[in-house]
Protein backbone atom coordinates (compact mmCIF):
# COMPACT_ATOMS: atom_id res chain seq x y z
CA UNK A 1 0.00 0.00 0.00
CA UNK A 2 3.12 2.32 1.01
CA UNK A 3 4.26 1.67 -2.22
CA UNK A 4 1.23 2.49 -4.33
CA UNK A 5 1.35 5.64 -2.41
CA UNK A 6 5.05 6.63 -3.11
CA UNK A 7 4.49 5.65 -6.69
CA UNK A 8 1.29 7.93 -6.88
CA UNK A 9 3.11 10.88 -5.01
CA UNK A 10 5.95 10.58 -7.36
CA UNK A 11 3.54 10.58 -10.40
CA UNK A 12 1.57 13.52 -9.23
CA UNK A 13 5.01 15.60 -8.42
CA UNK A 14 6.18 14.65 -11.77
CA UNK A 15 3.25 15.77 -13.85
CA UNK A 16 3.59 19.11 -11.81
CA UNK A 17 6.80 19.72 -12.96
CA UNK A 18 6.15 18.96 -16.61
CA UNK A 19 2.90 21.20 -16.24
CA UNK A 20 5.37 24.16 -14.93
CA UNK A 21 7.65 23.25 -17.63
CA UNK A 22 5.04 24.30 -20.31
CA UNK A 23 5.84 27.73 -21.93
CA UNK A 24 3.91 30.86 -21.76
CA UNK A 25 1.90 30.54 -25.68
CA UNK A 26 0.84 26.70 -24.40
CA UNK A 27 -0.64 27.56 -21.19
CA UNK A 28 -4.07 27.79 -23.16
CA UNK A 29 -4.32 24.31 -22.97
CA UNK A 30 -4.34 23.98 -19.05
CA UNK A 31 -7.97 25.55 -18.61
CA UNK A 32 -9.77 27.96 -18.14
CA UNK A 33 -7.88 29.35 -15.05
CA UNK A 34 -4.50 29.49 -16.52
CA UNK A 35 -5.73 31.13 -19.33
CA UNK A 36 -7.05 34.03 -17.60
CA UNK A 37 -4.34 34.70 -16.05
CA UNK A 38 -2.13 34.93 -19.25
CA UNK A 39 -4.37 37.19 -20.99
CA UNK A 40 -3.63 39.33 -17.76
CA UNK A 41 -0.50 38.94 -16.77
CA UNK A 42 0.19 39.98 -20.86
CA UNK A 43 -2.18 43.01 -20.23
CA UNK A 44 0.12 43.87 -16.84
CA UNK A 45 3.20 43.08 -18.72
CA UNK A 46 2.68 45.97 -21.32
CA UNK A 47 0.86 48.52 -19.44
CA UNK A 48 3.21 48.76 -16.41
CA UNK A 49 5.35 50.26 -18.77
CA UNK A 50 3.53 53.59 -19.52
CA UNK A 51 4.87 55.87 -17.06
CA UNK A 52 8.10 55.02 -18.65
CA UNK A 53 7.57 55.29 -22.33
CA UNK A 54 9.52 58.74 -22.91
CA UNK A 55 12.50 56.69 -22.25
CA UNK A 56 11.78 53.68 -24.23
CA UNK A 57 13.56 52.90 -27.08
CA UNK A 58 11.34 53.20 -30.36
CA UNK A 59 12.04 49.75 -31.21
CA UNK A 60 10.77 48.39 -28.03
CA UNK A 61 7.90 50.81 -28.33
CA UNK A 62 6.83 49.62 -31.59
CA UNK A 63 6.74 45.72 -30.25
CA UNK A 64 4.14 46.98 -26.97
CA UNK A 65 2.03 48.14 -29.97
CA UNK A 66 2.35 44.97 -31.36
CA UNK A 67 1.67 43.24 -28.16
CA UNK A 68 -1.60 45.05 -27.53
CA UNK A 69 -3.03 44.81 -31.11
CA UNK A 70 -2.08 40.89 -30.59
CA UNK A 71 -3.75 40.72 -27.45
CA UNK A 72 -6.69 42.77 -28.42
CA UNK A 73 -8.62 39.93 -29.89
CA UNK A 74 -8.25 37.87 -27.09
CA UNK A 75 -9.84 40.78 -24.45
CA UNK A 76 -12.58 41.11 -27.16
CA UNK A 77 -13.68 37.34 -26.41
CA UNK A 78 -14.22 38.21 -22.57
CA UNK A 79 -17.09 38.65 -20.83
CA UNK A 80 -19.15 42.20 -20.87
CA UNK A 81 -18.07 43.34 -17.58
CA UNK A 82 -13.76 42.64 -18.45
CA UNK A 83 -14.43 43.06 -22.35
CA UNK A 84 -15.81 46.91 -21.36
CA UNK A 85 -12.97 47.67 -18.74
CA UNK A 86 -10.04 45.93 -20.34
CA UNK A 87 -10.90 47.16 -23.63
CA UNK A 88 -10.56 50.62 -22.40
CA UNK A 89 -7.66 50.08 -20.46
CA UNK A 90 -5.74 48.43 -23.89
CA UNK A 91 -6.52 50.76 -25.87
CA UNK A 92 -5.44 53.71 -23.90
CA UNK A 93 -2.29 52.32 -22.95
CA UNK A 94 -1.50 51.62 -26.75
CA UNK A 95 -2.59 54.92 -27.91
CA UNK A 96 0.12 56.47 -25.67
CA UNK A 97 2.87 54.17 -26.82
CA UNK A 98 2.24 55.15 -30.42
CA UNK A 99 1.60 58.77 -29.54
CA UNK A 100 4.99 58.60 -28.08
CA UNK A 101 6.48 56.83 -31.50
CA UNK A 102 4.96 59.82 -33.46
CA UNK A 103 6.47 62.19 -31.24
CA UNK A 104 9.82 61.41 -31.91
CA UNK A 105 8.98 60.70 -35.51
CA UNK A 106 7.91 64.47 -35.57
CA UNK A 107 11.27 65.44 -33.21
CA UNK B 1 -6.64 98.17 -38.49
CA UNK B 2 -6.22 98.97 -34.75
CA UNK B 3 -10.03 99.73 -33.95
CA UNK B 4 -10.76 96.18 -35.97
CA UNK B 5 -8.42 94.46 -34.25
CA UNK B 6 -9.64 95.79 -30.47
CA UNK B 7 -13.60 95.27 -31.45
CA UNK B 8 -12.37 91.64 -32.63
CA UNK B 9 -10.09 91.25 -29.31
CA UNK B 10 -12.99 92.44 -27.50
CA UNK B 11 -15.73 89.98 -29.17
CA UNK B 12 -13.56 86.97 -28.64
CA UNK B 13 -13.29 88.55 -25.00
CA UNK B 14 -17.25 88.23 -24.67
CA UNK B 15 -17.75 85.19 -26.11
CA UNK B 16 -15.13 83.38 -23.87
CA UNK B 17 -16.43 85.31 -20.75
CA UNK B 18 -20.12 84.14 -21.64
CA UNK B 19 -19.44 80.36 -22.31
CA UNK B 20 -20.14 78.13 -19.56
CA UNK B 21 -16.57 77.08 -18.27
CA UNK B 22 -16.15 81.00 -17.55
CA UNK B 23 -18.98 80.46 -15.20
CA UNK B 24 -17.88 80.72 -11.51
CA UNK B 25 -19.80 77.98 -9.43
CA UNK B 26 -20.54 77.04 -6.54
CA UNK B 27 -17.41 75.22 -4.39
CA UNK B 28 -20.08 72.94 -3.47
CA UNK B 29 -21.41 71.97 -7.14
CA UNK B 30 -17.76 72.38 -9.15
CA UNK B 31 -16.79 68.63 -10.07
CA UNK B 32 -20.39 67.30 -9.88
CA UNK B 33 -21.68 64.68 -12.63
CA UNK B 34 -24.57 63.27 -13.47
CA UNK B 35 -23.97 60.15 -14.32
CA UNK B 36 -27.36 58.54 -15.88
CA UNK B 37 -27.01 56.98 -19.71
CA UNK B 38 -28.87 54.10 -18.67
CA UNK B 39 -30.44 54.96 -15.77
CA UNK B 40 -33.89 55.62 -17.18
CA UNK B 41 -34.22 52.58 -18.95
CA UNK B 42 -32.92 50.68 -15.96
CA UNK B 43 -36.31 52.80 -14.52
CA UNK B 44 -33.51 54.10 -11.47
CA UNK B 45 -32.46 57.63 -10.71
CA UNK B 46 -29.21 58.84 -12.29
CA UNK B 47 -26.19 59.05 -9.74
CA UNK B 48 -25.16 62.10 -8.43
CA UNK B 49 -20.91 62.07 -8.38
CA UNK B 50 -19.28 64.33 -6.49
CA UNK B 51 -15.45 64.83 -7.52
CA UNK B 52 -14.74 66.27 -4.61
CA UNK B 53 -15.49 63.29 -2.19
CA UNK B 54 -12.57 60.96 -4.31
CA UNK B 55 -10.15 63.38 -4.88
CA UNK B 56 -9.52 63.74 -1.67
CA UNK B 57 -8.57 60.45 -1.32
CA UNK B 58 -7.55 59.08 -4.66
CA UNK B 59 -5.54 60.19 -8.00
CA UNK B 60 -7.28 61.15 -11.14
CA UNK B 61 -5.29 58.49 -12.54
CA UNK B 62 -6.12 55.43 -10.25
CA UNK B 63 -9.70 56.19 -11.93
CA UNK B 64 -9.40 57.33 -15.03
CA UNK B 65 -6.97 55.05 -16.14
CA UNK B 66 -6.20 52.03 -13.92
CA UNK B 67 -10.67 51.90 -13.16
CA UNK B 68 -11.31 52.47 -16.86
CA UNK B 69 -13.81 55.70 -16.37
CA UNK B 70 -13.25 57.73 -19.18
CA UNK B 71 -13.10 61.66 -19.65
CA UNK B 72 -15.71 61.76 -21.85
CA UNK B 73 -19.14 61.65 -20.80
CA UNK B 74 -20.79 58.42 -21.63
CA UNK B 75 -18.23 56.53 -23.07
CA UNK B 76 -17.31 54.28 -19.78
CA UNK B 77 -20.56 52.40 -20.33
CA UNK B 78 -20.66 51.31 -16.70
CA UNK B 79 -24.14 49.35 -15.66
CA UNK B 80 -25.05 47.59 -12.54
CA UNK B 81 -23.51 44.48 -13.80
CA UNK B 82 -19.75 46.04 -14.26
CA UNK B 83 -19.91 47.29 -10.84
CA UNK B 84 -21.81 43.94 -9.64
CA UNK B 85 -18.42 41.88 -11.19
CA UNK B 86 -16.21 44.25 -9.55
CA UNK B 87 -15.57 46.74 -11.99
CA UNK B 88 -15.75 50.38 -12.80
CA UNK B 89 -17.76 51.74 -8.81
CA UNK B 90 -17.44 48.26 -7.92
CA UNK B 91 -13.85 48.34 -8.37
CA UNK B 92 -13.72 49.54 -4.61
CA UNK B 93 -17.57 49.71 -3.90
CA UNK B 94 -17.71 46.21 -3.04
CA UNK B 95 -18.17 45.87 0.61
CA UNK B 96 -14.71 44.43 0.85
CA UNK B 97 -12.19 47.27 0.20
CA UNK B 98 -10.72 48.96 3.09
CA UNK B 99 -10.22 52.40 3.43
CA UNK B 100 -9.28 53.84 6.72
CA UNK B 101 -9.71 50.28 8.18
CA UNK B 102 -13.46 50.57 7.04
CA UNK B 103 -15.08 48.56 4.22
CA UNK B 104 -16.19 50.35 1.64
CA UNK B 105 -19.95 50.40 0.68
CA UNK B 106 -21.12 47.94 -2.07
CA UNK B 107 -22.75 49.32 -5.11
CA UNK B 108 -25.33 47.56 -6.98
CA UNK B 109 -26.42 45.03 -4.83
CA UNK B 110 -28.93 42.44 -6.73
CA UNK B 111 -32.75 42.05 -5.91
CA UNK B 112 -32.61 45.69 -4.36
CA UNK B 113 -35.42 47.72 -4.97
CA UNK B 114 -33.77 51.29 -5.66
CA UNK B 115 -36.33 53.12 -4.11
CA UNK B 116 -36.93 51.28 -0.85
CA UNK B 117 -33.11 50.34 -0.35
CA UNK B 118 -31.23 53.02 1.18
CA UNK B 119 -28.06 51.33 0.07
CA UNK B 120 -29.13 51.91 -3.52
CA UNK B 121 -30.24 55.42 -2.90
CA UNK B 122 -27.19 56.87 -1.69
CA UNK B 123 -25.54 56.81 -4.95
CA UNK B 124 -29.15 57.24 -7.05
CA UNK B 125 -30.72 59.83 -5.41
CA UNK B 126 -31.79 63.43 -6.22
CA UNK B 127 -29.79 65.42 -4.06
CA UNK B 128 -30.86 67.88 -1.29
CA UNK B 129 -28.93 70.84 -2.08
CA UNK B 130 -28.92 72.18 1.26
CA UNK B 131 -27.45 68.88 2.36
CA UNK B 132 -25.47 68.37 -0.43
CA UNK B 133 -23.56 72.13 0.43
CA UNK B 134 -23.46 71.43 3.82
CA UNK B 135 -21.51 68.32 3.91
CA UNK B 136 -18.85 70.07 1.56
CA UNK B 137 -18.40 72.98 4.09
CA UNK B 138 -17.89 70.40 6.65
CA UNK B 139 -15.74 68.33 4.04
CA UNK B 140 -13.61 71.22 3.29
CA UNK B 141 -13.07 72.61 6.30
CA UNK B 142 -9.63 71.49 6.94
CA UNK B 143 -8.22 72.30 3.66
CA UNK B 144 -6.91 75.99 1.94
CA UNK B 145 -9.13 77.33 -0.46
CA UNK B 146 -8.54 79.97 -3.37
CA UNK B 147 -10.10 81.25 -6.40
CA UNK B 148 -13.27 83.18 -6.69
CA UNK B 149 -15.38 80.41 -5.62
CA UNK B 150 -12.71 79.60 -2.68
CA UNK B 151 -13.01 76.13 -3.43
CA UNK B 152 -10.04 73.66 -2.14
CA UNK B 153 -6.31 74.34 -3.51
CA UNK B 154 -6.16 70.91 -3.86
CA UNK B 155 -2.53 71.27 -4.92
CA UNK B 156 -1.50 73.60 -1.93
CA UNK B 157 -3.28 70.62 0.24
CA UNK B 158 -1.23 68.14 -1.23
CA UNK B 159 2.04 69.68 -1.23
CA UNK B 160 1.47 70.61 2.66
CA UNK B 161 0.63 66.36 3.51
CA UNK B 162 -3.25 67.00 3.75
CA UNK B 163 -4.55 65.10 1.04
CA UNK B 164 -2.23 62.11 0.30
CA UNK B 165 -4.12 60.46 -2.66
CA UNK B 166 -3.37 56.61 -2.94
CA UNK B 167 -2.89 55.51 -6.46
CA UNK B 168 -2.91 51.74 -6.70
CA UNK B 169 -5.48 49.63 -5.94
CA UNK B 170 -4.71 45.91 -5.42
CA UNK B 171 -6.17 43.68 -8.03
CA UNK B 172 -6.78 46.60 -9.86
CA UNK B 173 -3.81 48.97 -10.46
CA UNK B 174 -0.30 47.31 -12.01
CA UNK B 175 2.65 47.94 -9.89
CA UNK B 176 4.83 50.34 -11.51
CA UNK B 177 7.12 53.45 -10.72
CA UNK B 178 5.90 57.03 -10.16
CA UNK B 179 6.09 59.19 -13.13
CA UNK B 180 8.97 61.20 -13.01
CA UNK B 181 8.09 63.94 -15.54
CA UNK B 182 9.29 67.48 -14.23
CA UNK B 183 9.63 69.70 -17.74
CA UNK B 184 8.15 73.12 -17.40
CA UNK B 185 6.21 74.75 -20.91
CA UNK B 186 6.27 77.97 -21.62
CA UNK B 187 2.88 78.08 -23.49
CA UNK B 188 2.63 80.95 -25.49
CA UNK B 189 -0.09 83.69 -25.20
CA UNK B 190 -1.30 85.32 -28.43
CA UNK B 191 -3.39 88.02 -26.47
CA UNK B 192 -3.08 90.65 -23.56
CA UNK B 193 -2.68 88.03 -21.01
CA UNK B 194 0.75 87.09 -20.29
CA UNK B 195 2.36 82.93 -20.95
CA UNK B 196 0.81 80.13 -19.39
CA UNK B 197 3.30 78.11 -17.24
CA UNK B 198 2.41 74.53 -17.92
CA UNK B 199 4.55 72.02 -14.86
CA UNK B 200 4.37 68.36 -15.79
CA UNK B 201 5.37 68.13 -12.05
CA UNK B 202 2.29 69.37 -10.80
CA UNK B 203 0.29 68.15 -12.95
CA UNK B 204 1.87 64.24 -12.71
CA UNK B 205 1.17 63.90 -9.11
CA UNK B 206 -2.75 63.29 -9.90
CA UNK B 207 -2.12 62.45 -13.37
CA UNK B 208 -0.60 59.65 -15.69
CA UNK B 209 1.06 60.55 -19.29
CA UNK B 210 -1.96 58.23 -20.33
CA UNK B 211 -4.46 60.58 -18.79
CA UNK B 212 -3.43 63.47 -21.30
CA UNK B 213 -1.88 61.77 -24.52
CA UNK B 214 -2.86 61.81 -26.45
CA UNK B 215 -7.13 61.85 -26.29
CA UNK B 216 -6.30 65.30 -24.44
CA UNK B 217 -2.99 66.59 -26.17
CA UNK B 218 -2.20 64.89 -29.26
CA UNK B 219 0.52 66.82 -30.08
CA UNK B 220 3.81 67.48 -27.98
CA UNK B 221 5.92 69.58 -30.86
CA UNK B 222 5.13 73.01 -29.90
CA UNK B 223 3.19 75.62 -31.85
CA UNK B 224 1.25 72.61 -33.57
CA UNK B 225 -2.13 73.40 -31.79
CA UNK B 226 -3.52 76.70 -31.36
CA UNK B 227 -6.20 76.26 -28.68
CA UNK B 228 -7.87 79.32 -27.84
CA UNK B 229 -9.82 80.58 -24.51
CA UNK B 230 -13.41 80.06 -26.07
CA UNK B 231 -12.24 76.45 -27.27
CA UNK B 232 -11.21 75.88 -23.42
CA UNK B 233 -13.74 77.52 -21.88
CA UNK B 234 -15.75 74.86 -24.06
CA UNK B 235 -14.08 71.60 -22.33
CA UNK B 236 -11.32 71.03 -25.05
CA UNK B 237 -7.78 70.78 -23.88
CA UNK B 238 -7.35 72.36 -20.51
CA UNK B 239 -10.87 72.78 -20.01
CA UNK B 240 -11.56 68.61 -20.24
CA UNK B 241 -10.45 68.82 -16.79
CA UNK B 242 -10.06 73.15 -15.56
CA UNK B 243 -14.02 73.31 -16.54
CA UNK B 244 -15.14 70.54 -14.49
CA UNK B 245 -12.87 69.44 -11.45
CA UNK B 246 -9.47 71.09 -11.39
CA UNK B 247 -9.38 74.75 -10.51
CA UNK B 248 -11.45 76.88 -12.74
CA UNK B 249 -10.33 78.34 -15.79
CA UNK B 250 -11.85 82.14 -14.46
CA UNK B 251 -8.92 82.56 -12.07
CA UNK B 252 -7.03 83.60 -14.66
CA UNK B 253 -3.99 83.94 -12.89
CA UNK B 254 -3.10 80.58 -12.02
CA UNK B 255 -2.14 79.61 -15.60
CA UNK B 256 -1.07 82.98 -16.80
CA UNK B 257 1.22 83.08 -14.05
CA UNK B 258 2.88 87.10 -14.34
CA UNK B 259 0.70 89.59 -14.40
CA UNK B 260 -1.20 91.36 -17.56
CA UNK B 261 1.01 93.08 -20.11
Amino acid sequence: MRRVRGTLLAAALGAGLALAAVPAPLALAQGPAAATQDWKKEFEDICAKTQDAMALPVEELRSLVSRCDELKPRIEKLDESQRKVYSRRLQVCRDLYQFVIESREKG
Amino acid sequence: MAALRYLAAMAILGAALASPGMEVVPAHRYGLVQLGNRAAAAKVPPVTFDHWRHRARFTCRLCHVDVGFAMSAGLTAISASTNRSGYHCGACHNGKTLLGGKPVFASCSEGRDVDESPSCRRCHEQRDPDRARKEYEAFAEKYPKKGQARGIDWEDAESKGLVRPIDHVEGVSIRRAPLKMDKEISIESSGWMTNVLFSHRKHSVWNGCEVCHPEIYPSTKSGTKKTSMIQISSGESCGVCHTKVAFPIADCERCHVKPVR
